[in-house]
């Protein structure tokens, strides 16, 4: 997308605003593309929609430095491919081949060793964090501390155009 | 005394300053070149802490030392009568770091007065002791010119400085000391002087020619008392602990070179493992390293397994700073100059791992602590950002915090999108306003986060049930199950249901206020909504 193409170069613009101008777009798009919905189920395929559209501006505005930011788009990139084509599930295998071969097996072996500090506990917290499964433990807390920050400001954008809205 | 105060009182000029310290070296090759100064005399009187006896033999070594002396020192009769109390103590201290420089086998040297021992002082010019040496020159011309002070004139230093061969000897190893002085400098210097303050130090050489005599004196007695007591911890523990210095960095490079091999000087920032580090790295550079490497594996090897022993058994019982710190009781005798309580900084990149003394110095030990070490720098920035986590101690209970944490976050963003989600579209104007005004500038705190999360469970819980009333249904079966869920954030459930109230109060308002939807019937019967328009206190 443009703006994240323009915010990359200039140093000067945050994750927050990076996030903020991605999102509104997405949602401005939204709420132009469908009715309003009237029933629950609109309003909870809306609501997906504008997660999905949130994680998706989420991870664009983290960058593709990050492990969990590269995660989160294939995985929304994989859910959009599979409903589109769900005729040609070669796509599929291919693009999920491609995620976890580029997370890399050796890591795997890794893990299985560097189970220390609590078998459920790390393991939580790789089903949490996106793209957690494959990754040792030193760079899952590393992965771990810069989802929570992305996350904070995800929170803190959210509500206040929430807030903004409501008022 | 005279030719203590020789020597101190050379200190004075820096240049001079050079060949002080570094008699095991010169005075050997002042030995083999024959020069003409009493060199035959000169390393024992240096090294021997017996100076009387020494003192007896060398007469006519001290006049020779009197005369090199006489011209560079400029503040001879500064303190004489301090300078006579301290010389003893402060030329201890310079045998004490001399014997550092020199290795092991001039621990010898240092106990016999023979000359037979030129051979030991071969070493250091070919070995880490030599980057010791430069090292040490630093500290020692920060500590020269106390000891300087207190010497009266002693012209027989003069052809010391006269001789050519020497000039080119200071030549070489001050530019090794300023080659290593910026980042080993302060290891070294804290290692060798834990009592001694360098600002001290600077503070006494950054006035030597001072005529003042009473703050120097106490500037000196300060320093030597320091320094006497490190010292005497020196002298009495120099052989086990230079043999011990030695075998230890031999194992340490050769533990090091195990894993990577690789020395490079960046990210000089742990105390403890760079200081080996530098030497070995400096033994690299202008030592045979293989010669000395082979005749040392066996005693490597020897030490590697001792010492691996002694630690593994050690690190079973937990911390690795515990077991750092009962390795270095168990080496008491050893570590009297180190400083014992190692900061385990965490190193960036594994490679440079030095093996701390004590413990255990095989590739994966190293490896494992690195990796430890990694990770607990990091459940600390992890502590950092999840608030409320400043007393939690553990790995475990950090990691459940951090889970809880980064749940309820997900929550939130899922029930504000829900939120959004039923925002009336007529609100894209505000929203295109929003855009170009950006005002992202809120302080909203993380303060109700239990007030989310409720709902948030709720709407999760109520997605996989969406029937006609759905928000109805999931609010009753809902009343009641997330509040256990809160109990890690400590806060009274009676809250987090008015939370929840007042914000389906604001969801619902929000969409259904501004359009007239069926269902806002059902929901106000159900939940109590007062009519008012309530702000979601977020």
């Amino acid at each position: 997308m443009n703006p994240d193409h323009h915010s990359s170069l200039n140093p000067s613009s945050s994750l927050k605003s990076r996030f903020t101008k991605t999102f509104l777009r997405s949602l401005i798009k939204i709420n132009k593309q469908r009715p309003f919905p009237y029933c629950p189920r609109e309003i909870f395929q809306r609501c997906h929609r504008v997660k999905t559209a949130a994680d998706k501006s989420l991870a664009r505005a983290a960058g593709s430095r990050r492990v969990w930011s590269r995660a989160m788009l294939c995985k929304i990139r994989n859910r959009s491919l599979r409903r589109g084509c769900q005729q040609r599930p070669s796509v599929r295998r291919i693009i999920i081949g491609y995620q976890t071969t580029k997370k890399g097996y050796c890591l795997q072996k890794k893990m299985s060793d560097d189970q220390e500090v609590g078998t459920d506990q790390a393991s939580k917290l790789r089903k949490l964090v996106p793209g957690g499964e494959a990754m040792d433990l030193c760079s899952l807390l590393d992965e771990a501390a810069h989802y929570i920050k992305c996350l904070n400001t995800q929170v803190q954008v959210m509500r206040r155009i929430a807030d903004i809205h409501s008022s | 005394m005279e030719k203590e105060k020789l020597f101190l009182n050379e200190g004075a000029n820096s240049t001079a300053a050079v060949p002080i310290w570094n008699p095991c070296s010169f005075g050997m090759e002042m030995q083999s070149n024959k020069l003409n100064c009493c060199s035959d005399q000169l390393p024992n009187c240096f090294f021997n802490p017996n100076w009387d006896s020494s003192m007896d033999q060398s007469d006519p070594f001290a006049s020779a030392l009197s005369s090199i002396v006489s011209s560079p020192v400029t503040t001879s009769n500064a303190i004489p009568s301090s300078g006579g109390v301290g010389d003893p103590v402060m030329i201890r201290e310079l045998i004490g770091r001399l014997g550092n420089i020199c290795n092991s086998g001039e621990t010898s040297y240092i106990n016999n007065n023979s000359s037979t021992n030129t051979s030991c002082y071969s070493t250091p010019l070919n070995s880490p002791p030599k980057l010791n040496i430069s090292i040490m020159d630093s500290q020692i011309m920060g500590n020269l010119p106390i000891l300087g002070n207190g010497i009266p004139d002693h012209p027989s230093l003069a052809p010391f400085l006269a001789d050519p061969g020497f000039a080119e000897r200071a030549a070489r190893y001050s530019c090794f000391g300023s080659r290593n002085l910026a980042s080993n400098e302060s290891e070294l210097s804290h290692r060798l002087m834990p009592r001694l303050e360098p600002g001290k130090l600077q503070r006494v050489s950054s006035n030597p020619s001072e005529k003042a005599t009473g703050p120097q004196a106490n500037v000196n007695v300060d320093g030597n008392s320091n320094s006497d007591k490190k010292f005497s911890r020196l002298s009495r523990s120099s052989t086990p602990e230079n043999a011990e210095f030695g075998d230890s960095r031999d194992e340490s490079s050769v533990s090091e070179q195990i894993p990577g091999g690789k020395l490079s000087m960046k990210g000089l920032n742990d105390s403890n493992s760079r200081k080996r580090k530098a030497i070995t790295k400096g033994k690299a550079k202008e030592t045979p390293s293989s010669s000395l490497s082979a005749s040392d594996s066996k005693v490597v090897a020897e030490m590697d397994e001792s010492k691996a022993k002694r630690s593994k058994s050690k690190e079973i019982n937990g911390d690795e700073k515990d077991s750092t710190k009962v390795n270095e009781e168990e080496n008491s005798n050893q570590k009297q100059n180190k400083d014992n309580s190692k900061p385990p900084e965490p190193l960036k990149d594994y490679i440079h791992v030095r093996a701390r003394r004590g413990q255990a110095t095989d590739s994966h030990s190293l490896a494992e602590r690195v990796r430890r070490e990694k990770i607990s720098e990091r459940m600390k920035f992890l502590q950092d950002l999840v608030p409320g986590c400043n007393k939690v101690t553990g790995k475990a209970v950090m990691l459940d915090e951090i889970i809880n944490y980064v749940q309820s976050l997900q929550r939130q963003v899922e029930f504000l999108s829900m939120k959004l989600a039923t925002v009336n579209p007529r609100m894209d104007i505000s929203m295109e306003a929003l855009l170009s005004k950006d005002p992202l500038s809120f302080p909203y705190g993380y303060r109700s986060q239990q007030g989310i999360a409720l709902p948030n469970g709720m709407f999760s819980n109520g997605e996989t049930q969406f029937s006609t009333n759905p928000l109805n249904a999931v609010l009753k079966r809902n009343q009641c199950m997330q509040l256990p869920a809160l109990d890690g954030f400590g806060d009274a459930p009676r809250q987090v249901s008015t939370f929840w109230e007042d914000d389906l109060q604001s969801v619902v308002q929000m969409g259904f206020g501004q359009n007239q939807l069926q269902q806002p019937q059902a929901f106000h019967a159900d939940s109590n909504m007062p009519g008012a328009q309530m702000k979601v206190e977020l």
